[in-house]
Parts: structure tokens; sequence; C-alpha cells
């Protein structure tokens, strides 16, 4: 697939598309319209998702999807409110996501809402619970 | 009645410590629960608060068998974002590097995988074999494993004209070597009666769970980040993507063994086709406002840095998505169904490296005072 | 008071505990070399396994707090006195053993299962459970393993008509070597013997990369160097018994002039069945306990009832 056929894909669920070189796209999108963007995907027999990204930017926290489509990378990206990040959960979609999506959870503290094992993954249990160690806030 | 077998995190059968939590009926298994962690450094926290350089190191110490992998995984994505190109040259000697790191890892887990199913003698010479290989790394880099040849523009050390005698000299040797144990492993009994149709993962399942690497190219998925998104010099030397249908134990090790001879042709066609030139670009320290997501095939699969700069000499962070991390979730469908004798080849034949999977976070044991132990060790290392 | 005092002799020094103990780890030591060399490596020096030994009693002695105290310290002494036992009844010095009974050979079959009871109990009642499966796996390999046992030398049995070894080894003095009149059932204990003795393909019940040690996984310090003294000279009993059931025993020959006594003879046989099976062990991977119980039900099971089917008829 070429870089191009992705971004055609895609361009009703994004806004801000960057066609960085003939492998790297990078769209925004929001809560709205992630899964829709994520399912047009899966529909078109892209089945592989990478990874998933969190970032503490302060008052956001940025979730990325990185997606391989057959040649090209795509690096979906949404940005949620730190004070109330949630999203709904992809495993559905892409069950290859269950282990990135407990990964956010635990380090970034994003609500992933409907996640079939919500448990802690890397993080020991007696780990206390609000503390979410890729935060900004968690290096006093 | 089920009972539970505790596998780990201390166990004969695994390297790194992991635990798995296996529920049996019998000797039947009914459900796998994974869980790490054993090993988490805080290696993402502790990128972003080091120079891109020092950060380089750190990064190759993520993984105790694939330090090239991550080194170029992560120059990848730095090199991108600061715009910097790598000389031909260099690019040639870093495609050698990484290949070499492949023969070795795969002649690694060969061996481990000969232990797991009691077949001491194939083991040692798997691993007599592999001294070959890292011999070359010492004799071109000084160092068996953590050869940090390449760095932030290029690599650090030429190949000179009178080390590839020896390196091709070893390559045929080896190369002897594994088509014979190519045939051993296709025709033993005893192999095939503990390797074939065990740990089967369906072509439907790997794509599904999104595995990567000779995992999911032994259930037939035909996909190489070498071939599908070029780096290094991977676009000019030819090769094969090796691929086989079945998904058992049989199929990952045979595609890893034949990956080795695959690996062998690409070091010789990039020692012949290696142009002259410089070996290193120059890169000033800081790297301007960007992001980037490098990737490679790495021993083990895909391997994945993403990397965001508010520019500046230091990242803003740093996201490492390992192969073994993403070839967890295939675990419990490949060992649900089968037998605790089953267990550990099976676990082996993903050829996990746990310390890559558990690199995230930043403490170890969860309680105030280490936290700020590590705290003060990490303000005092960085700058 | 001399039957005594020449019984004691023979249980403790020749050619019991301390003629067969050395022996036994002796074996196990060039076992261990042959393998080293068979796998392009040195290995340890051949008296390896009296250094481990040493080692191990100087240890401490620990029984871990859930154990059967009693049952786990027992065994590894109870495995050590019938293997010692075994060898008094085996003709080693000459066709007569040191200790004769009318049906010895039915008492050594016997006698040679205790220590596979006792490493089955030592697992069972270590309370850990890694010693549970290893026992376990042990009870089904007995299974496998035993019948072909016994059928095979009940056919080496029934050909000579007796059941006193040293008839059997007088017997072939006179017709020649039992493993040239019965061949599938020499073979088949030789498969059989592999399993006895717990070597790979069947060293399933002490898998080490499955279940740490198996039924031994608790077992430490003098009580594992006496498990080990008892393996030992349990290799050296079911070797030599092969060899006085099929190969003749401790027959004298006379080659190129010199005079070989039985004893030397019998102790090069022995040898021979023992390097035999370190090359089986080497070239080979672990098998399934599954696979393993249908690979003696099937075709070695076959080999023997043949054989004693031709014996008898």
């Amino acid at each position: 697939m070429k870089a191009e056929q992705v971004v055609q894909l895609i361009k009703d669920y994004v806004k801000d598309v960057k066609v960085t070189n003939e492998r790297r796209v990078t769209a925004i999108t929001d809560k709205q319209h992630y899964r829709g963007a994520l399912s047009a995907l899966k529909a078109n027999d892209i089945l592989h998702l990478s990874t998933i990204t969190g970032v503490d930017l302060g008052e956001e926290i940025a979730v990325i999807y990185h997606i391989d489509c057959g040649g090209p990378l795509l690096n979906l990206k949404l940005f949620l409110p730190k004070k109330a990040p949630s999203l709904l959960s992809v495993t559905d979609i892409f069950p290859g996501a269950v282990l990135y999506e407990r990964d956010l959870m635990e380090m970034l503290g994003v609500d992933v809402e409907n996640h079939p094992d919500p448990r802690r993954l890397f993080l020991p249990e007696d780990w206390p619970e609000d503390n979410y160690p890729l935060r900004k806030e968690a290096k006093k | 009645m089920s009972f539970v077998v505790p596998i780990g995190p201390q166990h004969p059968a695994l390297e790194e410590p992991e635990h798995f939590r296996i529920e049996v009926k019998g000797e039947e298994i009914v459900d796998v629960d994974i869980r790490f962690g054993y090993v988490h450094r805080g290696i993402e926290e502790a990128l972003s608060k080091r120079t891109y350089m020092h950060g380089l190191f750190l990064a190759q110490r993520v993984c105790g068998i694939c330090p090239v992998s991550h080194s170029l995984t992560f120059l990848r994505a730095v090199e991108e974002i600061a715009g910097i190109e790598c000389p031909d040259r260099a690019r040639y000697i870093r495609t050698i590097g990484a290949e070499l790191e492949r023969i070795h890892s795969h002649l690694l887990f060969a061996g481990i995988a000969a232990h797991e199913i009691g077949f001491t003698t194939l083991f040692m010479l798997f691993w007599r074999d592999r001294e070959l290989v890292l011999d070359l790394k010492e004799m071109l880099w000084g160092n068996r494993i953590h050869s940090s040849e390449t760095t932030i523009g290029g690599v650090r050390w030429d190949i000179k004209p009178n080390q590839v005698p020896k390196v091709l000299h070893n390559l045929v040797a080896l190369e002897k070597e594994v088509k014979h144990y190519i045939d051993v492993v296709a025709s033993d009994r005893t192999i095939l009666a503990r390797c074939a149709n065990i740990g089967v993962l369906t072509k439907q399942m790997a794509r599904e769970l999104c595995a990567v690497g000779p995992v999911a190219r032994a259930s037939g998925v035909n996909w190489d980040i070498r071939r599908d998104d070029p780096y290094a010099a991977y676009s000019e030397v030819p090769f094969k993507v090796i691929t086989e249908r079945d998904g058992d134990v049989l199929a990952k090790i045979l595609v890893r063994l034949r990956e080795i001879l695959e690996s062998i042709r690409i070091i010789r066609h990039a020692l012949d086709a290696m142009p002259g030139g410089p070996i290193r670009a120059e890169f000033k320290g800081h790297v301007q406002e960007g992001e980037a997501t490098g990737r490679i095939e790495a021993n083990r699969g895909e391997l994945l840095y993403y990397v965001l700069s508010k520019g500046g000499e230091k990242p803003e962070r740093v996201r490492i998505r390992t192969p073994t991390y993403a070839n967890m979730p295939t675990v419990k469908p490949m060992l649900v169904g089968g037998t605790i004798a089953e267990v550990p080849i099976v676990l082996a034949s993903i050829d996990p490296c746990f310390s890559c999977t558990d690199r995230i976070t930043v403490v170890d044991r969860g309680t105030g005072k280490a936290q700020v132990m590590t705290k003060a060790e990490l303000r005092g290392l960085s700058k | 008071m001399i039957e005594i005092l020449s019984f004691l002799l023979a249980y403790f020094v020749f050619p019991g505990l301390l003629f067969a103990g050395a022996l036994g780890l002796l074996f196990m030591g060039i076992d261990r070399k042959v393998t080293a060399h068979m796998q392009h490596r040195i290995g340890p020096p051949i008296w390896q396994e009296f250094l481990d030994f040493g080692k191990l009693l100087g240890k401490e002695d620990i029984t871990p707090a859930a154990a059967q105290g009693v049952v786990f310290t027992l065994a590894p002494l109870i495995a050590l006195g019938a293997a010692v036992t075994v060898i008094l009844l085996l003709p080693i010095n000459s066709a007569q053993p040191a200790l004769t009974s009318v049906a010895d050979l039915i008492v050594i079959i016997y006698l040679l299962n205790i220590p596979a009871i006792c490493i089955m109990l030592g697992g069972y009642s270590s309370a850990c459970p890694f010693g549970a499966i290893g026992a376990s796996r042990y009870v089904v390999q007995l299974f496998s393993y035993e019948l072909i046992f016994i059928v095979t030398a009940l056919t080496a049995a029934v050909k000579v008509g007796s059941l006193s070894l040293g008839s059997i080894v007088t017997y072939q003095v006179q017709n020649g070597w039992l493993a040239f009149k019965a061949p599938l059932a020499a073979a088949a204990m030789i498969v059989a013997a592999q399993g006895k003795l717990l070597r790979v393909p069947f060293d399933i019940p002490e898998a080490e990369s499955e279940i740490v040690h198996g039924p031994l996984t608790e077992y430490s310090g003098p009580k594992l160097g006496l498990m080990r003294l008892a393996y030992g000279i349990e290799l050296f009993a079911v070797a030599g018994l092969i060899t006085a059931l099929f190969f003749g025993g401790p027959v004298a020959h006379t080659v190129a002039g010199v005079q070989i006594p039985g004893v030397v003879s019998f102790l090069i046989k022995t040898f021979a069945i023992v390097l035999l099976t370190t090359n089986i062990r080497n070239i080979a991977a672990r098998l399934r306990i599954d696979q393993a119980m249908k690979f003696f039900w099937t075709i070695i099971a076959l080999l023997a009832i043949v054989n004693l089917i031709i014996v008898v008829l």
C-alpha cells in the first residue's frame, strides 16, 4: 500500500495529515473519530498495530497509534485532557492492542474503557494506585 | 480439578525472570497468565534525561543479545529528526553489523531450544559455531556482543581490507554447519517428536494478535521490515524473506536457521558492494524539534522506537516497543491445549528476551524509598 | 562367625559398597567425560563424581519444613541399601555370586525397583510441586519399561531353564553368549535399561529444563550425595545384570597368551554397556512421557514378547 492510499482511507476521520516521506504518515484525530479511522484501516486488511505510545505533554496526554500499513507506517495521534484522560479500548478492532493499552493505563493513567483485562502489566502489585510513572508529576 | 504450575520467576527453562501462571488439568494446559516486570529498569524514563549520545549507549544495553538492533532503531528515529544522512559506506557497515548480530542471536536461540528439549549435544554444537561469529565481532569491533560500532551519523570503525578474508572464511565454515543443522532438525525423530505440531500459531491468529518477526513468518505471514520499510543498505542488497506454513515450533526453528543462511549471503554481498568514502556524518549534539518513529527488523522481529524532540540535547520522550513485547499475547493460544512438557520449548520458540520487554517504568520495586533513591541516582548521572 | 564377617566384608567392601560405589562413581565420571567429547568440549575429570560426593557429604543437611521428614530421610538410605544388595547377588568374581538364593533373578528384579520407588517417595514427600510432578512421571515411566525388563530377563531364564544367575552364567560358558541366541531380547533390555536409569531420551522424570530436578529437587547435601551414590551403584548393577544375562558374565578369557581374570572381563563388558547408553543419550532429544510410553508399549514390547515366544517354542 502506498502512503497516498493510506491518506485516502482515513481522510474522513482525521484532520492535519502530514506525509513526511513515502513511508511515514502522521495524522491527527480526536476521540470521536479515531475508532472510525482504525476500523477503516482494518476493513482494508490492515491488521498490524505496532504499538501505542503515550506522551505527557503537560496539559494534555497524547496517544499515538502506530500502524503498519504494509509499507508505510501511520502514526495516528489524538490528544486527551490530562484532567480526564479516557478513551475506548480498541481491542475489538485490533486484538493485539491488549498489552499496549494496559501499559498506557498504568504508566500514564489513561482510563481505557471496556478493556478485557485491565490489570497492571509491569508495575508490581504494591505500587501505589495513583502514581503514574511516566507522567511528569511523577518526577518530583 | 485444576492445578496451578508456577513457572518462574526463577526457573531453569527461563534465561530471564518472568512469571507464568499455568493452570493445568492433569498434564493438559487450560489457561496461561503472564506477569512480567521483574527486570524493569526505567529505561524510557532514563532516556529522556540523557543526551542523545549518552542515550545511545543506554539504548544498546536494553538487551544483552541485540544491542546493535536497539542502536540502529534509535538512530533511525534520531537521525530522521535531526536530518542527518548517514554516509553510504557506513550504511553498509551497519548492515553487516546487524546481520552478524542476527546470526549470533539465532544460533543462541537454536542452542537454547535444543537444551529445552533435552538435546544437550546439539545445544553445545550450536554454541560452538556461534563462537565463529563472536570471534568476527571481536575482531571487527573489539567486543563480542556490545560492540557499539554504530554511532549518531554513522559508524565508529571502518572494516579494513585485511579483515575481510577472515570474515569470509568463518562464514564459509558457518554456512556448512548450518546447512547440516537444518537437515538434522528437519529429520531427527526425537526432535520431530518434540517440535512438530507443538505450539501452533495459525496465520490468522498471528495477524490478529500483531505477532512480529520469525514467529509471524513461521505462521506464513510474509512480512519483513528489511524489505517493506528498508533501512541501512537493505534496499540495495538482495535477500529472501523466509516463511514457513505450519506455525509450529519446528517451523519457528527452521525459519531462524534459514535466515542465518540469508544473513550470510547479505554479509557477503555487502562486503563486496561496499562503496568507499567517509564512515561518519557530523552530529553537533543537539537535535531540532520534531518527532520520528524508527523501526527495524531486529533478530526477534519488529523493534520500534518513537522519539519526540522539543529541540535541544535531550529527547523529550522515547518509547520503545520490543519484539518480545509484541509477541507476548501469542503465548497463550500456543500453550492452551498442550501439555506442561511443552511449555519450555514453546516459550523458547518465541525467542523471548525479557530484558527487552520490561524496560519501561521509573523504579524497580515500588516503595517511597526506592523512588527517591533512583531519582537521586538519575540526577547524579544526567548532566 | 566367619560367615558373618565374610558377609560384612562382601557387603561393605567387595563387591559391595566400597567396590560398587567406587566403580559406579567412576563409570558416571567417564560417562561425563565421553559426553563432553561428543559435544566438542573438554568436560570434567573422570573422578569428578568422587569430588562431588565428598563435597555433598560436607554440606548442611536440610529437610524442608513441609516435607514428611522420615520418608524424605529414609528414601536415599533404602535406595542405597537395595542397590548394594543387588550387587551382592550378581556374579562378579565368578559364576557364583557372593550371595545366592534359589531364584535370585526374581529377587534382583524386585530389588532393582526399590531405588526407583525410593526416588518417587522422595519426590512425593518433599512437598514441592516439581517433586510431585516428577514422581508421578516416574510412576508412568515405571509402567513403561518395567514389564519389558521383566520379560527380557525371563527370556534369558527360560532359555537356560533356571532362575539362578549362576546357572545362566555357566550355561553361557558352555553355549556362547545369550545375546546371540536371543538378540531381540538383549536389544530390548538395553533400551529398557535406558529408561530404568533415567537417561535421555527417557529422562522425563528428571527433566531439568522443565521441572528443575524432578523428584530430587528438594534434596541437598548428604542426602543428595547418597542418592547419587545409589544411582551410580544402580548404573553398575543394571549394566552388570545385562552383562550376566546376555553377555557371558565374569568369564575368564585368554587373549594373546594373557590370562584375563573373570572379574576384569566382567568389568570391561559392563563398561561397554554403560558406554552404549552414554552414546544413546547424547544423540537424541528427550521424549515426552506419553511418547516414551507409546514407544515402549509398541516397538520394544513387540521385540521382547516375540523373543520370549521364540524361546519358549
